[in-house]
């Protein structure tokens, strides 16, 4: 029989192509398990219905088996004494038995009351936390829901490569993939690239193995600032960020940044490409327009942002016929 | 008047175990046998059926049979392994835990706590029924000493007819935005549960549309059974993109599922951990063609009559599916076997071979003669061999 519990499930996932097992494990970052939430919910339930409910205590066993060897003063006890003691344990144990029963059920109770008290706490604060949190973002929206203008940076791919040069020994994160030239632009300065779009599509249709490609290039179906709160302090060389910088709420923004600081290496480097707020208003649908989280930030508002959580010395340079601005700044230590 | 009575957690509609123990209770009824269905907390559809377990004390009858459906756990099983009369274990199969634990520890708790309820219960049993011969042999594990193997007795043979108003309108395109268009269309049945890996189709169907099949389709028809689980799979098939060929359905009658069934052009079933797996049954019954992954009693189910898949990476899933639906004469003979799998199962006698099990045990105490040897296998020559 199956020993769940003991036994991992053998995963049919791990002999499968690297673009098949993206795909699948973009489903298993959705498992809620290890979040705040998950765990708040197993807490009440543990509150609500606990597994185990304290038993009775046992009852008097009767006089030792052993009291026979003990010798004559033990007999002559039980001779003499024998049934008084039975009597009196006997009426003695269902006197103990009743009053443990009554406490139990008084202590029960009390403590019933007060978790119930509470867990009505716990549930009101929970639903005004759901609240707040659905009030932020309304309609939740994912990035495959809606149709993103694919955001022209044809004017940094020149460039790209040459911002990431400061840590090439470490991976560097791109992110998002709408323009795969940009993907192959990091690349060629030899570092490996992270590619990282919460688009099925886009992630499906990178090429994993273009020839002449100098760095290697895994791709990640996520959302970037997910994917960038999963890993290690210091762990990438750079990190340029399209895309996501603009759709994301000004909260999201933050934590974009945040994360971002905190996973490159120092001496790495954070790009943002921008878009203009006046082209992004220009090319967006009506609906998009309207129901996203987000908009673009103005580069000056960008810069502001970065030096106030930490990353100044931004520098903020116009493109030369398209629409998308490049703000890069230095992690320093 | 003694009885066989039948104890489930909670009575659901719309729920295999559920529907089998009220056809269960039907064909006791109807063979003249008193029945009841006890239940350890109501549900609001059937709660007019049921009875509060701990109630039963008054309704006894010297020579009562109680017959546990077990597939989860609940208070009734450590109460039925101190009950004085003889217990029968209709198991259904326990999902194993770790597909829970990271969607819902609560559920994946209780899996854990079945687990050990059924190790007390098992040995205490005077009968295991398994509904397949991957259930007995769990039921064998956990120290049931005389085990048959007797499939579920839901499963309307012949088929139900199909709704045709749902026939038309999914035809026709004017429900279900997955149903709509001319590619092909995937079924998905089962509950939106971990272990039935409802994400893997989802997988499949955005490679096969970015690859062989742009325009294919897919309905999962299923009771979102962990919440967190089916938010998770509408994330994901916006994600991938394929929001609008997904369907999610819930809540149909026999009729509208019929429809569902002959309406599309194959179930894709890649569920992990199946007891028996009715859908594919179904599927058969209704003519569709099967793709699916042979975990658990699968490929004792679906036989010869399916495509069984050892593995099941999205482009092989794809690849497979495609290739079924461009050949008609493997679809055909497919099809035609699977029409036939149902009896080969046993399912037409399922629903008697039950009761005069239970009716075997119940004269097991009174020393009647008639019913089947305690013990023996109800299939001569052995279970069936599904």
């Amino acid at each position: 029989m199956t020993t769940e519990g003991d036994a991992t499930p053998v995963d049919p996932r791990d002999a499968l192509p690297d673009d098949e097992r993206a795909l699948l494990e973009a489903f298993d970052r959705l498992r809620p398990q290890g979040s705040i939430r998950w765990s708040f919910d197993d807490a009440i339930r543990r509150l609500s219905e606990p597994d185990e409910v304290p038993g009775r205590p046992a009852g008097w066993g009767g006089l030792p088996a052993d009291l026979w060897e003990r010798g004559r003063g033990a007999r002559a006890s039980e001779r003499v004494l024998g049934d008084v003691i039975r009597y009196v344990a006997q009426n003695l144990t269902e006197h103990t038995d009743r009053a443990v029963a009554e406490s139990q059920a008084m202590a029960a109770q009390e403590v019933d009351d007060l978790r119930r008290d509470v867990l009505d706490g716990l549930r009101f604060l929970s639903a005004r936390v759901d609240r707040l949190e659905s009030a932020a973002d309304p309609l939740g929206l994912q990035a495959g829901e809606l149709v993103l203008p694919d955001v022209g940076v044809a004017d940094w791919l020149g460039a790209a490569g040459g911002w990431v040069t400061g840590r090439t020994d470490l991976p560097v994160v791109v992110g998002e993939l709408g323009d795969p030239g940009l993907l192959e632009a990091v690349a060629g300065s030899g570092a490996t690239v992270e590619g990282v779009d919460p688009r099925g599509a886009v992630v499906w249709a990178v090429d994993p193995a273009v020839p002449g490609r100098t760095g290697r290039v895994d791709v990640v179906l996520a959302e970037v600032v997910d994917h960038l709160g999963e890993l290690p302090h210091a762990s990438r060389g750079g990190a340029v960020l399209v895309g996501c910088v603009d759709r994301a709420s000004l909260a999201d923004k933050v934590r974009l940044v945040d994360e971002a600081r905190r996973v490159v290496a120092p001496g790495g480097t954070v790009a943002l490409l921008v878009t203009d707020q006046a082209a992004w208003d220009a090319c967006l649908e009506p609906v998009e327009r309207d129901l996203l989280a987000g908009r673009p930030l103005h580069p000056e508002s960008w810069t502001a942002l970065l030096t106030r959580r930490g990353l100044s010395g931004a520098k903020w340079m116009r493109p030369t016929v398209g629409t998308v601005h490049a703000v890069v700044v230095e992690v320093r230590p | 008047m003694s009885g066989i009575h039948l104890f489930v957690p909670m009575l659901h509609r719309w729920d295999a175990v559920g529907e089998h123990t009220r056809s269960l209770r039907d064909l006791l009824l109807a063979a003249g046998v008193e029945s009841r269905i006890y239940t350890e907390k109501p549900d609001p559809y059937t709660l007019d059926e049921t009875r509060d377990y701990l109630g039963y004390e008054q309704d006894a009858a010297p020579g009562d049979v109680l017959v546990y459906q077990m597939a989860t756990r609940s208070r009734m099983a450590g109460w039925l392994a101190g009950r004085p009369e003889q217990v029968v274990v209709n198991y259904h199969n326990i999902t194993p835990s770790g597909y829970f634990a990271p969607w819902n520890n609560w559920i994946a708790r209780h899996q854990v706590g079945a687990l050990r309820e059924l190790e007390v219960l098992a040995p205490a049993a005077a009968l295991g029924i398994g509904v397949s011969e991957f259930d007995a042999a769990e039921l064998r594990a956990a120290g049931c000493a005389d085990v048959v193997v007797i499939p579920v007795a839901n499963v309307e043979l012949p088929p139900v007819e199909p709704d045709p108003v749902a026939v038309e309108a999914l035809r026709s395109g004017s429900v279900g935005g997955a149903g709509r268009g001319e590619g092909p269309r995937w079924l998905s049945v089962g509950r939106l549960a971990p272990n039935k890996c409802h994400e893997d189709t989802i997988a499949a169907l955005f490679v096969a549309r970015a690859t062989t099949s742009p325009d294919a389709r897919l309905t999962i028809v299923g009771s979102p059974s962990e919440p967190h689980y089916a938010r998770a799979l509408r994330q994901y098939a916006s994600a991938l993109g394929v929001v609008g060929a997904v369907d999610f359905v819930t809540r149909l009658t026999p009729g509208e599922l019929a429809a569902r069934y002959v309406t599309a052009d194959v179930l894709v079933m890649l569920s992990e951990h199946e007891g028996f797996g009715v859908p594919l049954v179904e599927a058969m019954s209704y003519g569709l063609p099967v793709v699916a992954y042979a975990a658990g009693a699968v490929a004792e189910v679906v036989g010869e009559a399916g495509v069984l898949l050892g593995e099941k990476g999205p482009r092989r899933v794809a690849d497979e599916v495609a290739a079924l639906l461009a050949d008609p004469g493997r679809r055909e003979a497919l099809v035609a076997a699977g029409r036939r799998r149902p009896a080969a199962l046993g399912l037409d006698r399922a629903g008697s071979d039950l009761v005069a099990a239970l009716q075997g045990v119940a004269d097991r105490r009174t020393g009647c003669a008639g019913g089947p040897v305690p013990g023996a296998p109800l299939h001569p020559g052995g279970p069936p061999s599904h």
